[in-house]
């Protein structure tokens, strides 16, 4: 809610207003007795912030250039020249209106004050009194020119005609939309003249004097708008008469009202109304009201502004705490899935675990038996696997008679069984010396108490035999035995090589002959292979 | 502005100014409770995701080990009909030499070292087990050495125990009459008699 003062020299109007509607209206005489109603009906509107437009006789207006300044120096040199020009009274106000065109390009100011602060000061008295949030105080004259923007009526020169409650009439003009001048002048009518009659008085009257200070060139025209109501539209419209520098325009209170959607329209042709629903249109500056006088609303503004600020922050907390547990929320709805995940994962792994054969052990000890068994046992050698493949080997080399077997399952395919060289029967007359004598271990050390256990990847065999042949034929057993190798080494898997020959004919190794008187025509010649078989060979 | 910041603008607007302080600090208790309160929740979703990763981790772990075990039941099955997981008897070994002597007519000495764990190659050991192991030394002789083979097939095929012969001599033996019944062929092998033992329970009956 808002509450409008339009004081003018006889009257003043008290207008109420909720959203953009005039809700009630109250009129007061400006004397002792309406001041002290108005005091008691303002006593019951205290807490609402008021606007006051006035509507003087006593406001002046003069028209200034100051040199183009920056805002301090500016604010300064019109604080000067206002104090200088209106010094009897605080109620003045500078209103800069642009630049000139030409020269310096100075500021064009008009200056406007109240001449007289006693007509304003028992009413701010009585706003200061009841701690009246005071918005400001307005020039309608001034504001006036809000009107002819609304309705479009922009010409160069306009000169706008009001009327105000208790009979007056204002006349002001606005020169490229710019007020330069205004005048109230009481309706006091002579006996024979008529409203239209004075208004065409006055505005000649004013039209002169402005002409007079060169506001018009030889072909400008005044445009004198008139507010009036269609109640005194027959006592205006006769008589004005249009000429070539001055033309009337009427404009009808009705129609304005409809077309600024002022409801209801005003009964009359006073403007205060409209002036009013025009400020909650497009709201005016302060014109004339100190900052002392609007200390109650600006402290008012800055309580409300204080408690949006803090409704805004616990608001604002609010919500972000809302969208935080919204996340929240959403997050515990998040876990409550992940937790019927888990429990269902613990199901399942109990399940699982229930339904696992044990045998009377742990998982572990049955995957660390079954994996040592597929790993060392299961395809662990087997001696007659070996000898298998071997035996047909030597079916097919009837000379030759195995004497003697050294087998071993090693992971080192170095490794050499231990064997013990036996001499044969019919022993050929000429030998080799060997490092080793008949009945001494080939090689290889005997095993310790706890000898590792081999993974069985190689078998390695020495294979002690005799091959029968004629006496002396050492040639002949030498190829046998190389023979019997080739024949083994072409098993799959095996490897075979002759590690003593019937005779051994290195240089290195002394050979001794000893022929019997009596020979048998034939001799067993002694021989030993190696064979090596790799357990990733197929089996035969 | 001043009439808003002046001494009399702070008195006349104390109760404004004290609902500000209280909105803020209101506020700022707004913020930081659900924010203590979402960083708690944003805590426990980690430890429900940790959980949910280790429940996942079990489920993989346990059909993992299901899948395996499945795959080794019939193995493992063996494993235990055959007295793997037993404690060595030693009588059963007595008794398993003895019927083969006889089965494959062998003059037999032999001797049992006293059990000992078994180094592996690598130095490899199980978590779950013991593999232990008693060295077995065998000398015999056979009339054949087709019967020597086959008591040394018969031993490592045994369907008691696991024992994998790693050594063996083998050797003709010369006999002054072709005609007489004697052993012709000796030999003499090594093995080792491997049983296993859970480390985390008790043997089974």
């Amino acid at each position: 809610m808002k509450h409008f003062l339009y004081l003018t020299n006889t009257r003043l109007v008290s207008l109420a207003t909720s959203g953009k509607r005039i809700v009630s209206r109250r009129e007061f005489a400006v004397s002792g007795a309406g001041a002290s109603a108005f005091e008691r009906y303002l006593a019951s509107l205290a807490t609402v912030p008021v606007n006051v437009f006035i509507d003087l006789s006593e406001e002046d207006f003069r028209l200034d250039t100051v040199p183009h300044l920056g805002g301090g120096d500016r604010d300064a040199v019109l604080a000067r020249k206002l104090s200088q020009i209106f010094r009897n009274t605080p109620y003045r106000h500078a209103l800069l209106q642009g630049r000139e065109a030409e020269g310096r390009r100075d500021d064009r100011v008009i200056y406007t004050a109240v001449t007289n602060p006693e007509l304003l000061r028992p009413w701010l008295d009585m706003i200061e009194k009841y701690k009246v949030p005071l918005e400001g105080i307005h020039s309608a004259a001034v504001f006036s020119g809000v009107l002819l923007d609304e309705l479009d009526l922009l010409f160069p020169h306009a000169l706008l005609v009001t009327f105000t409650p208790g009979d007056a009439m204002r006349q002001t003009y606005f020169r490229d939309r710019e007020i330069k001048f205004s005048r109230l002048t009481p309706i006091d009518l002579e006996e024979g003249q008529t409203l239209g009659g004075m208004i065409a008085e006055e505005t000649t009257r004013t039209w002169q004097y402005l002409d007079s200070l060169r506001h018009f060139g030889t072909e400008d025209r005044l445009e004198v708008f008139v507010l009036v109501h269609k109640n005194d539209r027959a006592a205006v419209e006769p008589a004005l008469r249009d000429f070539a520098q001055l033309q009337y325009r009427l404009l009808d209170m009705e129609e304005v009202a409809l077309k600024l959607g002022l409801r209801p329209p005003p009964l009359d042709s006073t403007s205060e109304e409209v002036m009013v629903h025009l400020f909650l249109l497009k709201r005016a500056e302060n014109h004339f009201a100190t900052p002392e006088m609007r200390r109650h609303a600006t402290r008012r503004s800055a309580r409300i502004a204080i408690a949006a600020a803090s409704v805004a922050v616990v608001a604002t907390s609010l919500a972000w705490a809302g969208w935080h547990l919204s996340q929240v929320m959403q997050a515990t709805q998040a876990d409550e899935r992940l937790e019927h995940q888990i429990s269902a994962f613990n199901r399942e792994s109990e399940d699982i675990t229930r339904t696992l054969p044990s045998f009377g052990v742990g998982g572990a000890t049955m995957r660390d038996a079954v994996t040592f068994y597929n790993g060392s046992l299961r395809d662990f050698p087997r001696l007659g696997d070996f000898l298998a493949p071997v035996s047909t080997v030597l079916r097919d080399h009837p000379q030759v008679r195995l004497t003697q077997l050294a087998w071993t399952a090693s992971d080192d395919p170095k490794a050499m069984p231990r064997i013990h060289a036996i001499a044969p029967h019919d022993a050929p007359p000429v030998k080799a010396m060997p490092r080793l004598a008949t009945g001494q271990a080939l090689n290889t050390p005997e095993e310790t108490a706890n000898p590792p256990f081999s993974d069985g990847r190689y078998q390695v065999a020495l294979l002690e035999a005799t091959v029968h042949v004629p006496t002396d034929d050492f040639r002949g057993a030498t190829a046998e035995a190389e023979r019997i190798a080739t024949d083994i080494g072409q098993l799959p898997g095996f490897s075979a090589e002759v590690v003593e020959s019937p005779l051994d004919t290195n240089p290195a190794i002394a050979l001794q002959g000893r022929y019997p008187e009596r020979e048998t025509g034939s001799m067993d010649a002694r021989f030993v292979l190696r064979v090596i078989r790799e357990a990733s060979a197929p089996a035969s | 502005m001043s009439q808003v910041f002046s001494a009399a603008g702070f008195r006349e607007m104390r109760l404004a100014w004290a609902a500000l302080a209280l909105a803020i600090l209101a506020g700022v208790a707004i913020v930081a409770g659900s924010h203590w309160y979402g960083e708690k929740e944003k805590r426990d979703s980690a430890d429900y995701s940790r959980r949910l990763r280790e429940a996942r981790a079990r489920v993989d772990s346990a059909r993992r080990e299901r899948d395996n075990l499945q795959q080794s039941a019939d193995v493992f099955r063996t494993l235990v009909d055959r007295g793997m997981l037993q404690t060595e008897s030693r009588l059963d070994v007595v008794e398993l030499l003895n019927t083969l002597r006889v089965r494959y007519q062998l003059v037999l000495d032999y001797e049992i070292a006293p059990q000992r764990a078994l180094t592996l190659p690598g130095g490899r050991v199980f978590q779950a087990v013991d593999v232990l192991a008693s060295r077995v030394k065998i000398k015999a002789r056979a009339l054949h050495e087709g019967d020597m083979v086959g008591f040394i097939d018969a031993l490592e095929g045994s369907s008691r125990g696991f024992y994998p012969v790693d050594r063996c001599n083998m050797h003709r033996i010369d006999v002054t009459d072709p005609d007489s019944l004697q052993p012709r062929v000796e030999a003499e092998c090594t093995l080792e008699w491997i049983t296993l033992k859970d480390k985390h329970a008790n043997r089974p009956a």
